[in-house]
């Protein structure tokens, strides 16, 4: 008797093996059809797969049984449309590129690395013509490598610009006087200098340079950076002065914010930003700041969410989801969706609408578009080298360095910098 | 040297003697066995030998399917990891060989050939002893024995096929496969399906020791080493000696309240760690609780901030560790301490030994006896304890003077996960991955060779 419950016991035991393999088991399905592939053959009947941000699930629904009810010609396909995060779509694509969505939203900073992948395919050229006419020239630079057109552009809202208390801050057009009426109101002022998006606002704004060019394979083949320079060393001094200040806090998310009365924040977080200001809630564009004896304005990043496809061994899923694309990104839609997340357009006609108009926060980060630079591509590795560098000026290592030793902290930036090109 | 080399020649003779013994059963083996050696099995089937004979075949024609039929294109390929890229005919794609899945399937191919070289081995053993028996006038097992003994006398081998098999799929072979990633280069720039990867041979071991390679990679290893084995000893020590003391304390007569004072501890215990480390971290933050109150008290002007300074952090995490495991040490030590006689004691305490001395030489060598072998799985917990890091701080302050993403409290698991999920870069991580074992794998054997619970395993009978 014992050995049978032994034997059970074993057979437990493989199965609960067996489960936990279950993860691991869609890679090795995926073999097959990995060898299938080139040899395949039209049919006009299939699944597709989009992913947006949660946000927009059901809009998007909505937007794709409208064009599959236009679109009898592809009658045969369902559509599906999951929840999954911009900055984690780009992440799970490159995990696996065959398990993707074949459509799927995106951060722009992401497309270096989605095309070194090979996981956008780049848009036909009717496409990519519509596209560069219809959207601002930021945002269609921004999908755009070495002369090619990789993605949609969705929106035109991924910068950043001042939220503050009207309450608390008399006049938002200078740093130091923010830094003052917050000292003196014992509140906070929010900026996140340990991120490669927020820190170049200095840089930039103190007239600094930091690009990198690419081949058309997504490789990184040279890097244009001037931090170590006369400008540079002011814009780290300005970051080294502010993050002396008692009201300084690292940061740039309002609901994370305890003690705010001003933060450097984009558009997502206009919501939470009204209930935390009340009716004292006001936007500006970036303050300025005196980086070597004179008031600069603050520049920075302007950003762009984007939509790809994947590439597709069958041809009428790809028409399919050529036009789908299209049709998600096109002026319509981005007004549609303005209207019920309050994404800011990137489409030209959208963008010129009355209530995408009247929208303060939109407003104030238009104002602030002025001073940046259209975000193009960067490596990996110097987000988390302006991590790097953020942390140390934070964590006081150049509190009392001098000129000198400052100088020779922004070389070694920039020459790690390039390292990462070529 | 001299140990290799006679397990070298021990291999050599134990060859030699089975090829000898192949060779033999051969030449004196009837035509049955010698037409087995081409088709496994048959000399069992011609002697009446059904159930062995039978699946000696099926597990030929499985294999030499599975070889043949399904792993050929893979194994062929196993040396370059394929050679055709993908590629794009109009715009549609083409997608070329995947080195991913020719190291994986390569891999399983080769584990099969060796099962049936095993297998055909087997084979022959059985032929030659069914040969043996009858010629000795012997009967041979019959089939009905043959099953019976699957529940008897090889009931071993019934209820581990299945275990070991499983075992076999889910652990040992993603291991072999991960070991091989190592000495490859599979990096952001050389992902499946749309690009190859190949054999770099030991190039990413150097890099990692900073030979030859990019940046500052050696020092950032080593720094990160560095603090792994530091964070591991004060993380086990502090929080072993710690709990101990609270149970001690909370165990002592006079004590009042004792089931209350267990209880609040052990309420740390009861909050799952990912909100409560989440929490607490967030707690430490420039705008967090710690500070608000530390202000609002008039203790300090300006906000501290913990986390920014390396020196801090590490200070901060193995404080708030301690908080976690204190708690669990308590309730094991709690346990012990009820069964030290009180004999021990009270002769000490006759003998005029005062509390401490009574500690030192009856508490502390019967737990260090009996604990021994938790606080070495607890050390080795520690070097991979990515909960407490991640959760806190992610391995951050970073700083210039570190490469690749590491940050001044990132152990070797978390710089491994955030290079594999951030930056893609597996063949490093693989290394990595190694260096982990072979840590882990030298402070086991050394300190589990020198516990005492294991040299004198009677010492506290």
């Amino acid at each position: 008797m014992k050995k049978y419950l032994a034997l059970l016991l074993a057979l437990c035991m493989v199965f609960a093996l067996a489960a936990c393999g279950q993860a691991a088991a869609p890679a090795q399905e995926a073999a097959p059809a990995q060898e299938a592939a080139p040899a395949e053959e039209p049919a006009a009947t299939g699944t597709l797969k989009i992913w947006v941000a949660e946000a927009v699930v059901d809009f998007t629904k909505e937007q794709v049984a409208s064009f599959m009810a236009d679109h009898p010609e592809y009658a045969g396909y369902t559509v599906s449309v999951e929840p999954v995060g911009e900055g984690d779509a780009a992440s799970n694509m490159l995990m696996d590129v065959e398990a993707g969505a074949d459509i799927f939203g995106f951060p722009q900073d992401q497309l270096a690395r989605l095309v070194a992948a090979d996981a956008l395919i780049p848009l036909s050229d009717e496409n990519a013509a519509i596209v560069a006419e219809e959207n601002d020239a930021g945002s269609v630079a921004a999908a755009t490598m070495a002369g090619t057109v990789y993605a949609y552009p969705l929106t035109s809202d991924n910068g950043y610009f001042l939220y503050y208390d009207k309450s608390v801050i008399s006049d938002p057009s200078t740093l130091e006087g923010i830094i003052a009426d917050c000292e003196a109101a014992g509140k906070s002022f929010y900026y996140d200098l340990r991120s490669g998006w927020y820190m170049p606002a200095f840089f930039f704004g103190a007239g600094c340079t930091l690009t990198y060019d690419t081949d058309d394979s997504g490789a990184f083949t040279a890097c244009n950076i001037d931090y170590a320079s006369e400008a540079g060393l002011g814009a780290l001094k300005a970051l080294i002065a502010l993050h002396k200040s008692p009201a300084f806090v690292n940061g740039s998310s309002v609901s994370n914010a305890t003690n705010a009365a001003a933060i450097i924040d984009g558009t997502w977080d206009a919501d939470a930003a009204k209930e935390l200001f009340g009716e004292n809630y006001a936007c500006a564009k970036l303050p300025t700041v005196e980086i070597n004896g004179t008031a600069t304005q603050l520049g920075g990043f302007g950003g762009f969410k984007l939509l790809g496809v994947k590439p597709q061994t069958d041809e009428t899923k790809l028409a399919l989801c050529d036009d789908l694309a299209l049709f998600l990104s096109s002026g319509d839609v981005q007004l549609a969706r303005y209207n019920v997340v309050f994404w800011g357009p990137s489409n030209i006609a959208a963008k010129a609408d009355p209530a995408v108009q009247a929208d303060e926060a939109l407003a104030a980060l238009g104002a602030q578009l002025a001073f940046t630079v259209p975000q193009g591509q960067y490596p990996g590795e110097y987000w988390s080298l302006a991590e790097a560098l953020g942390d140390d000026i934070i964590a006081g290592k150049y509190d009392t360095a001098d000129d000198a030793a400052l100088m020779e902290a922004l070389q070694n930036f920039q020459d790690t910098c390039i390292s990462y090109a070529g | 040297m001299d140990e290799k080399k006679r397990g070298n020649s021990g291999f050599l003779k134990w060859l030699g003697n089975d090829l000898k013994d192949i060779g033999q059963t051969f030449v004196r083996g009837d035509w049955k066995t010698k037409l087995s050696f081409l088709i496994m099995g048959f000399g069992q089937l011609c002697r009446g030998q059904i159930v062995r004979g039978l699946s000696m075949l099926a597990l030929q024609g499985g294999l030499l399917y599975f070889i043949f039929g399904f792993g050929w294109q893979y194994l062929t390929k196993i040396l370059t990891l394929g050679t055709v890229e993908t590629h794009r005919e109009g715009r549609v794609t083409v997608y070329g060989h995947n080195s991913f899945f020719i190291l994986l399937y390569g891999i399983l191919v080769i584990v099969a050939v060796l099962a049936l070289i095993y297998l055909w081995r087997l084979n022959l053993r059985q032929n030659r002893d069914a040969e043996h028996l009858l010629s000795a006038g012997k009967r041979l097992p019959s089939n009905k024995e043959d099953l019976a003994s699957l529940f008897d006398k090889n009931f071993d081998k019934t209820l581990l096929a299945l275990p070991v098999l499983g075992i076999f799929i889910f652990t040992v072979l993603p291991i072999i496969f991960m070991i091989c990633i190592a000495f490859t280069n599979y990096d952001v720039t050389h992902q499946p399906p749309s690009k190859l990867f190949t054999w770099v041979g030991l190039q990413n071991f150097k890099e990692l020791f900073g030979i030859g390679g990019t940046g500052n990679f050696g020092g950032t290893f080593f720094y990160v080493l560095g603090w792994t084995l530091l964070w591991a000893f004060f993380a086990t020590f502090l929080t072993y000696f710690l709990g101990m003391a609270v149970a001690i304390l909370i165990n002592k007569k006079g004590i009042k309240f004792k089931k209350l004072w267990r209880t609040i501890l052990v309420l740390t215990i009861a909050v799952p760690q990912f909100v409560s480390l989440l929490y607490v971290g967030k707690m430490f933050a420039v705008d967090g609780l710690v500070n608000a109150f530390l202000m609002r008290w008039g203790w300090i002007s300006t906000p501290i901030n913990f986390w920014a300074n390396a020196t801090s952090a590490r200070v901060l995490i193995i404080i708030i560790n301690l908080w976690i495991g204190i708690p669990y040490t308590m309730l094991i030590v709690t346990g012990l301490l009820m069964n030290i006689p009180a004999e021990l004691y009270e002769s000490a305490r006759i003998d005029g030994a005062n509390a401490f001395q009574s500690f030192r030489k009856i508490t502390l060598p019967y737990m260090l006896f009996v604990t021994g072998p938790f606080l070495l799985t607890q050390f080795i917990g520690n070097l991979n304890n990515f909960n407490v890091i991640f959760l806190l701080n992610q391995g951050n302050p970073k700083s210039l003077e570190l490469t690749n993403n590491a940050g001044a409290t990132d152990l070797l698991v978390t710089w491994l996960y955030k290079m594999t999920i951030n930056d893609s870069n597996y063949k490093i991580a693989a290394v990595i991955g190694i260096m982990v074992f072979i840590v882990t794998a030298v402070i086991s054997l050394i300190v589990y060779n020198v516990l005492p619970s294991v040299k004198d395993e009677e010492g506290f009978q």
